[in-house]
């Protein structure tokens, strides 16, 4: 993504011309990653907002040399990671209360079984294998640029996707199995 | 993994995009937090004009040395045991000082005197 240098130099000194241009340039992008995640519109948006919030407060971290695309993915998907792990928590906690509260699934649109299938079994992974297996097969990330965007070892990466991979076989199958 | 293959396609295709005020929105959050971060900054020296900072500097300076003689230099009485009690009315540090109420009075102190003579 081409982007104007000048732009973070003069948002790091606080110029909020500066600052508007780079959310205008960068929103959808942040929109885009931040939607592999949440489903809804509202989390999305808030999550995007968070995210620009962050940007802005560590603006000076940024070198001009740095890739600022890549910079802001890996904000972008940090800050879901979070949010996702705080969900997490507040769904185990709901779950003390009754399952039904809990699920994700009672404001989810209507879709083919066999979709439905696989986000459940998507959402019952563990966020750390969830979200690089996201990044690999619906952003077609390489494994460099995720190892890159979650601060992980490339190796590190690898085992993990094939943890997520080998956990939905098995979630899929297994279920599949018990429904015939 | 079929199932799988078809939602990672149908979850390519399900993207939110920001509506035409979400920079708007962003850049108002960033206004609150700029101002809120601006009062907590605003420490009493920021507050005070540049021009009054030394003579106020000076006064703080005053009133703490007072503070500090009072507290730590002792009251020196202004007469002494006698005139004071000769005098119509004595101040408090004088009755403080000559008048204590803790100190047994003269006849309890020669009684346990005689006292312990008899022993």
């Amino acid at each position: 993504m081409e982007f104007d240098r000048e732009l973070i130099v003069r948002a790091q000194s606080g110029d909020p011309s500066a600052q508007e241009a780079i959310v205008n340039q960068f929103s959808a992008m942040v929109f885009r990653l931040t939607s592999r995640f949440f489903r809804n519109r509202e989390d999305v948006e808030d999550i995007a907002q968070d995210v620009f919030l962050k940007v802005f407060a560590r603006i000076d971290q940024v070198r001009p040399d740095e890739n600022f695309p890549g910079w802001l993915a890996r904000v972008t998907v940090n800050t879901c990671y979070d949010e996702l792990r705080k969900t997490r928590r507040r769904k185990e906690a709901m779950e003390t209360y009754g399952p039904e509260m809990a699920g994700e699934q009672s404001v989810a649109p209507k879709e083919p079984d066999s979709l439905g299938k696989a986000r459940l079994a998507l959402q019952r992974l563990d966020a750390k294998l969830r979200v690089p297996l996201l990044l690999k097969e619906v952003e077609e990330m390489s494994v460099e640029e995720i190892a890159k965007t979650m601060g992980l070892t490339q190796t590190n990466v690898k085992v993990r996707l094939f943890r997520a991979r080998k956990k939905l076989q098995s979630m899929l199958g297994g279920s599949e199995g018990r429904s015939k | 993994m079929n199932g799988m293959k078809d939602f990672f396609e149908s979850e390519r295709k399900r993207v939110f995009k920001p509506d035409a005020y979400f920079t708007q929105r962003v850049m108002a959050r960033l206004n609150d937090r700029r101002t809120a971060a601006g009062f907590q900054d605003h420490g009493f020296w920021d507050i005070v004009p540049s021009s009054t900072r030394p003579v106020l500097a000076l006064a703080l300076v005053l009133i703490l040395c007072f503070v500090a003689g009072e507290v730590l230099l002792p009251q020196l009485p202004e007469r002494g045991m006698v005139e004071s009690f000769l005098a119509p009315e004595q101040s408090p540090g004088e009755s403080f000082l000559y008048n204590d109420t803790d100190v047994p009075s003269r006849q309890d102190v020669l009684h346990d005197l005689i006292e312990l003579e008899e022993q």
